[in-house]
Formats: structure tokens, sequence, C-alpha cells
């Protein structure tokens, strides 16, 4: 089965990057990103992600442009918003603009497990869809 | 005055805080009723005052004025009636020695016969007498044995002899019986001597007279001479020929001289005024001419009227300045009570803010440490078993407990912070309260104590969230509880404030929350549960605090000493899903 690619984007370093090693040891295909354009580059290579967990205060690009700039680029991608905000109403605002869910640090990492397998499910169905309406 | 005004304009200008430091409270307020009493009345009462003075002194001179007219006009007429009685009398005599020569005189019944034809004519014609040039009374008709008498040294005589005709004041003479005289002079023929004839008149006669002079503008009318004895009955100063005890001042013109003599025990009005071609003058006294019946009659008007505008005055200021100072010392209550919420209001707005910055930057950390930690839980689930093993999933345990015990704070401190999603739905206030009590009924129970309920019915449904709605009532009646004693009772009520607005009342009979702790019972982190088995983590308030705001309501406490504590929730019928997201 293929495994789920997954990034990680949110400025701090030490968490992306313990947390995309949890996720490889629990079978997916994790790779981080410290900023907003580190994540384009890695969205636009061949490894393009299945979902992506975004953080939604970054230096620079924050959270919710970078999100726009991905569903742009291809709307098939599913985000998953990450607040440090503890606050729902950032991840609603963010769900409004196109986010599958929110989930609020500190992260549960099986909590994130399920949804991050409802964003591919969700995307693996459409991307479905998309060829059935294509076929006919 | 000016300085009362400088005050009041002082406190006008004078900053709250400053007023408050230089008086108490109470005083101050006081103070001002009792400046602005005084103020007002000042300005009240001068006008009335200097209107009543000068209206009195007004009407008096007009009264006074209106008094000497009519004496002077009273002094006029009387002196003409004098004069001319005087005149005719005069005449008379004039008439008589014309119409006779000194012989006719001389000889002593004709005289006496012609005495007796005055006599007829005028019942005051006392005796008549012929005087020769050496001043003997040759011939003499009347009462009295005066023949012979000598009057060549008389005043009167001296007069005549000059003057032709003249008229005495009244003198007692050989008779010693008050009497005037008018005694005529004519030549001697062929000599250079006059002879007199001379005509005795009772006084009487002027004193009856004169009493016959009515007049309601006098109390008193008399004549006296120029030397100031009396020369007919005065009913103040005496009797024919007493001397008047007051100085005249002589004027021959005739005309009325009024003078006020005010040295007397009631100010007396006088008219002067000097009868011409006579020796008297006719004195015209008004005592005590204020006490018209005019004049009383304005003294009580003007009192009443004073009167009761004073009263009047004073009780639209009295009622005023109540009405005025009870309004300041509440617009200050007011104002003070809304600063003091505001302060309240944003102090716990800034104390939210900064939770929810803190939660934030601990809650990246905290991630960090959760991630770690459940890495290392991974790598020793995927490790061998080795020596302490289970030790060291001890340590992690310990670590993740103490990660999420950080979690559940950063968690409800970003609650305090507003930052959670609001659910409405339509919920029957009621309900809610019969519920959140049943989650504590077994505790209340155990304790011994006692629900009061006090629900009204006929509520509307209210549009709030239901969660948050618990979790409010239940952290202020979980307090509540804790606070009473065994057996104490904890009541909670529901009504409405106003057609929008719901109340609930949470009452206690606990000890009370001192004024100072009273202060800080909504900020985070403030408990005053310190003991091991209860300790609080001083958010419960300020959580519900947090979401009463964020429902729309407001919530307020009031303690009294010993009597409990109140906490009163205020809920919107409709909460506006705008203003949550506007959040």
């Amino acid at each position: 089965m293929k495994k789920i690619r997954v990034l990680l984007v949110d400025d701090e370093q030490a968490f992306i990057t313990t947390l995309a090693e949890r996720l490889e040891i629990r079978g997916f295909e994790a790779s981080a990103a410290s900023c907003a354009e580190d994540a384009y580059v890695v969205v636009r290579s061949k490894k393009s992600p299945d979902v992506v967990v975004l953080d939604l205060k970054m230096p620079g690009v924050d959270g919710i442009d970078a999100m726009v700039a991905i569903k742009q680029f291809d709307p098939a991608i599913e985000v998953i918003i990450l607040t440090g905000h503890g606050s729902t109403s950032d991840g609603i605002g963010g769900m409004k603009y196109g986010a599958f869910d929110y989930i609020m640090k500190p992260v549960d990492i099986s909590e994130l497990i399920v949804k991050i397998k409802q964003a591919y499910d969700k995307r693996y169905r459409q991307g479905k869809n998309r060829r059935l309406e294509n076929d006919r | 005055m000016i300085g009362v005004l400088r005050k009041i304009f002082k406190y006008l200008i004078m900053e709250p805080s400053e007023a408050a430091e230089s008086l108490t409270v109470h005083t101050r307020y006081k103070h001002f009723r009792r400046t602005l009493f005084i103020v007002m009345t000042a300005i009240s009462m001068i006008p009335l005052i200097v209107t009543s003075v000068l209206s009195y002194y007004q009407y008096l001179s007009l009264m006074q004025k209106e008094a000497q007219n009519h004496l002077r006009w009273n002094a006029e007429s009387a002196n003409k009636t004098i004069s001319s009685f005087v005149e005719e009398l005069q005449a008379v005599i004039v008439f008589v020695s014309e119409q006779h020569s000194g012989d006719f005189f001389r000889d002593q019944q004709s005289l006496s016969s012609l005495f007796t034809q005055l006599k007829r004519k005028y019942p005051g014609v006392v005796d008549l007498g012929f005087i020769n040039p050496e001043g003997v009374q040759e011939t003499y008709a009347g009462p009295y044995n005066l023949r012979g008498k000598k009057y060549g040294d008389r005043e009167w005589f001296l007069e005549a002899t000059g003057r032709g005709v003249t008229i005495s004041n009244v003198f007692l003479g050989y008779r010693k019986v008050p009497h005037f005289v008018i005694a005529i002079s004519k030549k001697l023929q062929n000599t250079e001597d006059y002879w007199v004839l001379r005509v005795s008149i009772d006084a009487k006669t002027l004193d009856q007279f004169i009493g016959h002079i009515e007049s309601e503008a006098s109390d008193d009318i008399f004549l006296i001479d120029e030397a100031g004895v009396l020369q007919t009955t005065s009913r103040f100063y005496g009797a024919i020929i007493d001397k008047y005890p007051l100085t005249v001042h002589p004027d021959k013109s005739g005309s009325v001289i009024i003078t006020v003599d005010k040295g007397e025990s009631i100010s007396t009005l006088k008219a002067t005024s000097h009868i011409v071609g006579t020796p008297w003058y006719l004195i015209l006294v008004k005592r005590g001419y204020t006490y018209g019946k005019n004049w009383i009659a304005f003294q009580i008007q003007l009192l009443i009227i004073g009167c009761f505008g004073a009263s009047f005055a004073l009780l639209v200021i009295i009622r005023t300045a109540n009405i005025l100072g009870e309004r300041i010392r509440e617009s200050d209550q007011k104002r003070e009570a809304i600063l003091s919420e505001v302060e309240h209001t944003s102090k716990l707005a800034s104390i939210g803010r900064l939770a929810a910055g803190v939660a934030h930057e601990i809650n990246n950390p905290l991630a960090i440490i959760s991630e770690k930690t459940g890495l290392m839980r991974d790598i020793l689930d995927l490790s061998a078993d080795f020596p302490n093993k289970n030790k060291y999933y001890e340590q992690i345990d310990g670590t993740m407990d103490a990660v999420n015990r950080c979690k559940v704070i950063t968690h409800r401190l970003l609650g305090f912070a507003r930052r959670m999603d609001v659910n409405l739905e339509s919920i029957r206030i009621n309900e809610v309260v019969r519920e959140v009590l049943s989650f504590l009924d077994k505790e209340a129970l155990y304790r011994g104590i006692k629900f009061n309920l006090n629900l009204r019915d006929n509520l509307p449904n209210i549009k709030s969230d239901r969660g948050q709605l618990q979790q409010i009532l239940l952290n202020i009646i979980n307090n509540a509880i804790d606070v009473v004693d065994k057996g104490g009772a904890v009541s909670v009520s529901t009504s409405m404030r106003d057609a929008q607005t719901m109340q609930v009342d949470i009452k206690d009979d606990g000890p009370g929350i001192p004024p100072d702790i009273m202060k800080h019972i909504f900020e985070p982190f403030f408990t005053t549960k310190t003991d091991g088995e209860k300790k609080g983590t001083g958010l419960g308030l300020s959580i519900t605090y947090g979401l009463v705001k964020k429902l729309g309501g407001e919530i307020s406490v009031a303690s009294i000493k010993d009597m409990g504590t109140t906490f009163t929730v205020l809920l919107p019928i409709e909460l506006k899903a705008e203003l949550e997201r506007a959040e």
C-alpha cells in the first residue's frame, strides 16, 4: 500500500523534525519545512505531499497565505491547520479558506494520525470522482 | 459673599480627586449643599430685602410729605381764620374810634353805653378804657376797678401811640386774669399828644375760637407769643400764660414752617406760622404722624409679603440645594462605579491578553517536549528490552502527565482569554440549572447542604451555549457549596431583568467575601483555597468571567459579611453570533 505523504510546516524546527520522525515510525512518508517558501519547494517537487500540516503563525508568509498558495498550485492537497493559540476560531477561520481540519498544540499523535487519514481519504475519493468525471 | 462665591467656583473647577483629598466624601456634599444654600439665599434674599427697605422708606417719605402738606394746608387755613377774626375785632374798634372824638370817650357815661353796645355784640370784650397822653386811664367801663391805673410804661401803650393800632399778647395785668388788649391811639386836636382807646378781650375768647378750629390733620392747635408764652390752652404743653417748653423760630412773613421733631418720644410734626398784625404764632402739632391707618396696613402687607416671599424662597432653595446635592452625589457615585467597572474590566482584559500570550508562548516548547517525549516512547517501543526499560517508561509517562497538566492550564488560560467556540442553541435556563444541580446533588447531600430553587416559570428560551452555561453555573454553585458550612443553603433563582436580559442569582449563606478579596476574585490564579485538599487553581472564577463575557452577559457579585454572597449572572436572551465572530 502506498505510504501517505505528509508535509509538516512550522518554524519550530525541533517540533516538526521530531513529529516527522514519529510519523515515519507510524508508516507515513513525512517531510518537514520550517517556512512557507521551503514548503512551496516540497509541494512543487515530484514528491508533492498528500496532506500538509501547517502552523498558522510563522515569520514571513503566514499559514493562511501559505495554504492559499498551496491550494492554488494543487487544490487536491489537503491542509490541516496547526494552531498554538488554543483558539478554535483561528482553526475555523482556516477552514473557511479551505483547510480540511485543525488541531491544537501540543499535538496528540493519535488524534493527528486520525485527521491525516481522514484528509487523505477525502483526497483519494475526490481524485477518484474527478477521474470518473474525466472518463465520462 | 465674594468669598463664598469663590469657594463655590473653586469647588466646581476642582478635580474630584482633589476635592476628595480636601474633604471626606460625606462632608464634601454636606459642605456643597450648605454653600449652595447660603449663596442662593443671599442671591434671592438681598433683592427682596433691598426692595422691601426701599419701598418702606419710599412709602414712609410719601406719608410724611402727605402729612406735612395736610398740616401746612390746615395751618394756612387756621391762620387765615384767626387773622380774619382778629381783623374783624380790630376793625370794629377802629370804626368806633373813628366815629367819636376823644371827649366822647372821656365822658364816663358815653363810654359805659358804648361798652354795653360792644359787649352785646362781642361778649368776649371784658372792658373798655380811655387813657390820656400821660398814660393814666381816665375813664373805664368794665367789671374791674381800674380807673386811674397807669399804663404809660406798657408795651402795647407805647406801640399804640407809635403805630396807631396794636394788639397785645395775652397777659394778666392788674386784674390778674389772662386777657389781651386791642389799643388804638388818636392825636389830640392841636397837640402832639395821643390819647389811647383800649379794649380788653378775655383770653378765653381766643381760646374758644382756636378750640373751634378742629382739624383731623392736627392733634393740638394753640398760639404762643414771641417770648414763648402760651396764648391759648395747649393739649400737650400747658394752659394759658404757661411757658411753651420748646424754642420757636420766629418768622414774621406769615408763611408756614414745618418742623419734624424727633427729640420727643413720638416723632412730632409741627407747623408754625405768624399771624400777621398780631404778636402771635400759630402752632399746629401732629403727633405720631406715621401711625395712620394706611401706614399700618402697608406695614402689615409688607411684612406678610416679605415673610411669605422669604419662606417660599427658602423652601425652594432648600429643596433645590438638596436635589442638586443629591444629583451631584449620585452622578459622582455613578461615575466612580463606572470608572471602577471600566478599570476592573480593562484590568481583566489585559490580564487575559497576558495569559493568552503566555499560554501561546508556552504551548510551542510544550509541543516540542510533548513530541520529543513521544518520540522517546516510540523509540523505546521499537527497542529490545534492556535493563531499566520500564523505569524509562515511567519517566516518559511522568513527563507526559506533566505536559498534559500544562496543556490543561494553557487551554484554560486561553479559554479565559475568550478563545472558545460558541454553539448556539435554544435553551431553557431552568433546565440547565436543574442539570447542573443534579451533578452536585451527591456532594450537597453528603455535606448536608440544602438547595433552594426559586425558578420562575414561563421564562423565554435563551439562545446561548449550553455547555458553557453549564460550566458557568457549575463553577459558581461549586464555589457556593465550598463556602457554606454544614447545614447551610445555596439558593438559585431565575428571573427576567428586562425584556432582553435573563437574570440568574446564586446566593449562599456563607461567611461573605471581604472587600479586599472581592476586588480580585475574577483575576486568574487568585485563590483563597490554599489548604491541601481543596487547593484551587485560581482559574475557576476567571474562566467563568470569560465565559459570561463570551456569552454577551455580565457577572457581578455582592457580599455582606456573615450574611453570604450573591453572584448575579445576566444573560442576553439572544446572543448575537456576529458579535462572537468579531472577537
